[in-house]
């Protein structure tokens, strides 16, 4: 039969269309992949609003393990649900390329993801340039090498939509040894992330494109009903603590009058 | 034997001037331990308290029934020397008072990480030959790591009484015996390094006319050197002292008709100077006291100025003619004015030591202290290994006390060998409960103990695995890691009968850890709990320690097994693609081997990570012939950050390779410790980087990605390179009649072992065969030696180097193949190998 990729949208379970939720009762199985981004509703909840069991597939299981998932798919109905958009904030394009090779059908169903919510800040979707990840940084791994994309897309004048997400990664010693232990998942909030900038400005010691006094946006839990955002300089942001996760932050480019508006109303709103 | 109180001992350890730190080296059976002796009973210091009791030879008693020694042991000797004498000292003195911190080593090889851990914490050697065997291959393997750590030797002729009374040698053939053995000290000594005038230390070569090469016997506890005769004849020749001790060596005769020393023999001088003036008497004294011509014997001894006392007096024969030479040339006399005389101070030693054993700029105030011997500086000190305890399961810490000074109650710093400066790993800062003493078995508390001396100290056994530095100073490097000639190679499995026993199993296994400067615990995942060794003994002795000291429960061993490395032979044929778990990052490598030597070179050492880049590259591209752009592009050694294989980025314009780099080194130390086949150590494989694709994204290139990405990249590279095993082979040095030789051979044939030299040795009824043995073989062949050679013949096998096994193990039911699925049984991998896809994928 079909295998679905089915976009949930931003947060709220209820946010899958209707044509999604139908797919989903009527299938055989359900996944329910949560490593790349969260819902603002646990596993249960999510099992309650849509009146069946589904399964948790973890990064392993979607990356490594995608035989079990595809199992008997051209013969009954899967549905693989995705938070956010299926192909928008992280890509499942190699999980495509399995059904294509195994010959197993395959549809999508697309929702809201942050790669277009984000417009709700007021910046326009046109003008934003390349998306980068921020990564925790630990002892002996500290890319900055998103810093020079922010500092290309500000010479386009384009603005940069940044978040991070880091679920279940095993340490570096459970992965040699094969312990199957994982981290607690861990997201970061956007002081980190202000942060985190501020000290690659300090490394690289280039205050040209991206100075503390460069213009962002902290935005947390868009589409929630307790959405939140900020506007400010980066040195600004990176005292502000949005609370509970999923964050995203925006390095701007340059501003159309219309932005410019939208900010300074957002800025004294939140003040 | 002096009595002294603690008091007074620790007053000439405040003069750093008059020590002697030293260690007595040799090959096994050429009498070291029995020489020593000579020395102990002689000026062996005692506590006042403890006098009336003996110590000295109450060592372990395994040691006492094989007549070998296992483990190093300190003592403390009391030498005052003459004013006269004083005047050869060529260095600072402070008194005649000397006193010398000696330490006994085993000979065996299996031991010899023991000769290491004693060499670091000495500045002078006394290297021992048996003058009837000659130089041996352990005398060059303790000569060689004496010379690497900056330790001055002086040399000793034993068993001079076999040469005389067993092999009845005449007086030139003995000469030349000694000048050959001198010859070949001398050029080991040139070997590496000791030969140079602007070196460091001077030219190090040791010669009989400068007083550096003793002559004689430890067993019957008389020695000389050219100076004693050379005081007995200088006044007579009426020529300076100095000129009399080059007469009586080398090429110089003394005409008696023209009554002055020529350099040509002829018929007015027919006899070298060593011949006529020191052999002849000495054969003379032997054959009338042999012979028992009593008149003309105490003629001589009257000429000798001995006269001997009650008892003595109704001896004959050998009893006779060992008190005879005992009383005429006393050993401990001789060979502790050779030692004061030639073997440096700390204050000399450590001038020259400091740049090689701190790790840290030359220019701190450590390293001025540590040059200096400055006791008022910041403390360092140097932990070489742990000598067990009466208190179960703690250890004393001996080492050094390199500056400052190191006192009970004092806070410390002690920094294992895994300190980084300006970390925390692998630090504690902690009191010193007890400085002890320690000399032979028994200790005495004392309150400090000032640089230039040796130490033991209680309480830090719970901070240090095996080997540590201790300071005061905050910013201090941690002192250089000592480096064994020998590898742990030889491996048992071990397992408790009582299953209840296992923590008690797991602690002793600890224990056993701490208390042997060189084995290797090892936890399989199988569960396994492996001992390494350096050989069969060595382990023998280990297992021995671990059922009756440390664990005490009753144990089952396997048969031993042998590490083996895994290596390439060819080029991968294909450049290997793997993709990461998200099949965003690809990695593409080859392996090849790496050419003959640069392995080797590697593991000595000589070419290490740490080097300056440029110039090893340089060096690389020089002698092996590699691009030298390469060469400046290596990423990394493995395993453990310092192996012989290792990583170069030959890639062109690869955006954010940098940021995958610590991905990859961790995957690839991961892949060098675990090979493919059997998961043992790579050896000898250079990867080459070729390309990389990453996701555009930070995020989805991190570790989590890339490390299991490398590792199975390195494997694929691995697989498709020919890969074969490396098994280790000894060096077999069989010293025998010739009557044993047939023996020698079939038991080498049948054990896979090939001679590459027979020699005679000179002056001697024996032969020397040279052989080289795999060790797998090698379990067992003493006894086998010994039953084949009806007991005349005994081997001393040396880890040598690794050796390619030819069968391809990746064809089934080849000998490689049976190896690698026995070692993965064993260690509870798969029993089968990995099929190649499972490490390469496809576009």
């Amino acid at each position: 039969m079909v295998f679905y990729f089915i976009g949930l949208g931003l947060s709220n379970p209820e946010d899958i269309s209707v044509r999604g939720l139908r797919l989903v009762q009527g299938a055989k199985r359900v996944y329910l992949e949560m490593y790349t981004a969260i819902l603002m509703a646990s596993q249960e909840e999510i099992e309650k609003t849509y009146e069946r069991k589904v399964i948790l597939a973890d990064r392993t299981m979607v990356e490594q393990e995608s035989d079990i998932m595809l199992e008997n798919a051209d013969k009954e109905d899967v549905c693989f649900l995705v938070v956010g958009d299926v192909f928008a904030a992280t890509t499942h394009s190699d999980l495509v390329l399995r059904c294509k090779e195994k010959n197993v059908p395959y549809e999508v169903l697309h929702n809201a993801s942050i790669m277009t919510a984000v417009g709700c800040c007021g910046l326009q979707l046109y003008n934003f340039g390349e998306t980068v990840s921020f990564c925790f940084w630990d002892d002996s791994w500290q890319p900055d090498s998103y810093y020079d994309k922010i500092v290309k897309n500000r010479k386009l004048e384009y603005h940069t939509l940044c978040y991070d997400i880091k679920v279940k990664e095993q340490t570096i010693q459970n992965l040699m040894k094969g312990n199957n232990i994982f981290e607690p998942p861990r997201y970061m909030k956007t002081h980190e992330a202000a942060q985190q900038l501020l000290d690659i400005i300090e490394r690289v010691r280039a205050e040209g494109e991206v100075s503390r006094e460069t213009q962002c946006v902290a935005i947390a839990r868009v589409g929630a009903k307790d959405q939140k955002m900020a506007s400010g300089t980066l040195e600004e942001l990176a005292k502000i603590d949005l609370g509970a996760p999923l964050h995203c932050f925006i390095v701007t480019g340059k501003l159309h009058p219309m932005e410019e508006e939208f900010l300074a109303k957002l800025l004294s709103q939140e003040s | 034997m002096v009595n002294f109180t603690i008091d007074e001992i620790r007053e000439i350890m405040d003069k750093k001037e008059n020590i002697r730190n030293m260690s007595v080296i040799a090959h096994v059976d050429h009498g070291k331990s029995t020489l020593t002796d000579s020395l102990v009973s002689k000026a062996g210091i005692i506590a006042g308290s403890k006098a009336g009791e003996t110590r000295f030879t109450d060592t372990r008693k395994d040691e006492q029934e094989r007549c070998i020694t296992i483990k190093s042991t300190a003592i403390s000797l009391f030498y005052e020397l003459s004013d006269v004498d004083m005047s050869f000292v060529k260095q600072k003195t402070n008194g005649n008072a000397f006193l010398i911190n000696l330490i006994d080593s085993p000979g065996h090889v299996d031991f010899s990480s023991e000769v290491t851990a004693a060499l670091r914490v000495t500045d002078g050697a006394l290297v021992v030959v048996d003058c009837v065997s000659g130089v041996c291959v352990q005398t060059e393997t303790v000569l060689r790591q004496a010379i690497a750590e900056r330790i001055k030797p002086v040399l000793f002729m034993n068993k001079m009484d076999r040469a005389l009374l067993e092999l009845q040698l005449d007086p030139e053939e003995l000469y030349q015996t000694f000048a050959r053995i001198v010859e070949n000290v001398n050029v080991i000594i040139a070997t590496y390094g000791g030969a140079d005038e602007d070196g460091p230390m001077g030219c190090l070569y040791v010669s009989p006319g400068d007083g550096t090469v003793g002559f004689g016997s430890g067993l019957h506890g008389w020695a000389f050197t050219l100076k004693q005769f050379a005081e007995m004849y200088a006044s007579k020749f009426k020529i300076d002292l100095d000129k009399m001790m080059k007469n009586l060596w080398g090429d110089r005769f003394y005409d008696a008709k023209a009554k002055k020393w020529v350099k040509q023999m002829s018929k007015t001088a027919p006899k070298r100077g060593f011949v006529q003036w020191i052999l002849d008497p000495i054969y003379k004294a032997f054959r009338s006291i042999m012979d028992e011509k009593m008149e003309e014997a105490t003629k001589i001894m009257g000429v000798c100025g001995v006269t001997l006392k009650g008892d003595d007096k109704d001896l004959r024969g050998k009893p006779l003619l060992k008190c005879f030479m005992r009383n005429w040339l006393p050993a401990g006399e001789t060979l502790l004015q050779m030692i004061a005389i030639h073997l440096p101070s700390p204050l000399t030693a450590q001038a020259y030591r400091c740049e090689m054993l701190y790790e840290g700029p030359q220019d701190d105030e450590l390293a001025k202290a540590f040059r200096t011997c400055d006791a008022d500086g910041p403390l360092m000190a140097y932990i070489s290994k742990m000598v067990p305890t009466s208190d179960k399961g703690r250890f004393y810490a001996f080492g050094r006390v390199f500056a400052g000074k190191i006192a009970t109650g004092q806070k410390v710093r002690i920094m294992g060998p895994n300190f980084v400066p300006g970390q925390k790993s692998d630090l504690y800062c902690k009191q010193i409960q007890r400085t002890i003493l320690m000399m032979g078995r028994y200790i005495e508390a004392i309150d400090d103990v000032p640089c230039g001396n040796l130490v033991g100290l209680v309480g830090v056994d719970q901070y240090l695995v095996k080997t540590g530095a201790i300071t005061t100073f905050e910013g201090a490097h941690n002192m250089k890691q000592m480096k064994f000639s020998v590898s742990p190679v030889v491996r048992v499995a071990v397992q408790c009968k009582n299953p209840a026993d296992l923590p008690k199993l797991v602690e002793g296994l600890k224990r056993l850890a701490k208390s042997d400067p060189m084995v290797q615990i090892i936890s399989e995942e199988s569960g396994e709990h492996i001992i390494a060794g350096a050989g069969e003994l060595h382990l023998e002795i280990c297992l021995k320690d671990l059922e009756e000291d440390h664990a005490c429960i009753p144990i089952k061993k396997s048969e031993p097994v042998v590490s083996y490395r895994e290596t390439v032979t060819e080029a991968s044929n294909q450049v290997c693609l793997s993709k990461s778990p998200n099949k965003h990052n690809r990695l593409y490598m080859k392996a090849s081997p790496m050419p003959e030597g640069m392995a080797d070179e590697i593991e000595d050492k000589k070419i290490t990570p740490r080097d300056e880049v440029k110039a090893r590259a340089r060096y690389m591209s020089e002698k092996y012939e590699w691009d030298v752009n390469d060469c400046r592009k290596i990423w990394c050694f493995g395993p453990d950050q310092n192996g012989a294989n290792m990583v170069i980025d030959v890639t062109k314009g690869v955006q954010f390779l940098n940021e995958i780099k610590d991905s990859v080194k961790a995957g690839f130390d991961w892949a060098a410790k675990e090979g493919v086949l059997c998961d043992e150590n790579m050896r000898g494989i250079r990867f080459d980087l070729h390309d990389v694709t990453l996701h555009a994204d930070a995020i989805h290139r991190g570790g989590g990605q890339l490390i299991p990405t490398a590792r199975r990249c390195f494997y694929a590279c691995v697989m498709t390179a020919q890969p074969r095993l490396l098994e280790p082979v000894y060096l077999v040095e069989v010293q025998c009649p010739e009557t044993a030789m047939g023996g020698i051979y079939s038991v080498l044939n049948r054990k896979r072992g090939h001679v590459f030299a027979e020699e005679a040795v000179t002056g001697t009824p024996m032969f020397m065969v040279r052989a080289y043995l795999p060790v797998n073989e090698s379990f067992g062949f003493d006894s086998d030696l010994r039953a084949a050679t009806s007991g005349q013949a005994f081997p001393q096998c040396v880890f040598d180097h690794w050796q390619t096994l030819d069968s391809d193990p990746l064809e089934e039911n080849s000998q490689a193949n049976k190896i690698v699925l026995h070692t993965r049984k064993r260690k509870g991998l798969s029993e089968m190998l990995p099929p190649l896809d499972r490490f390469l994928d496809k576009l």
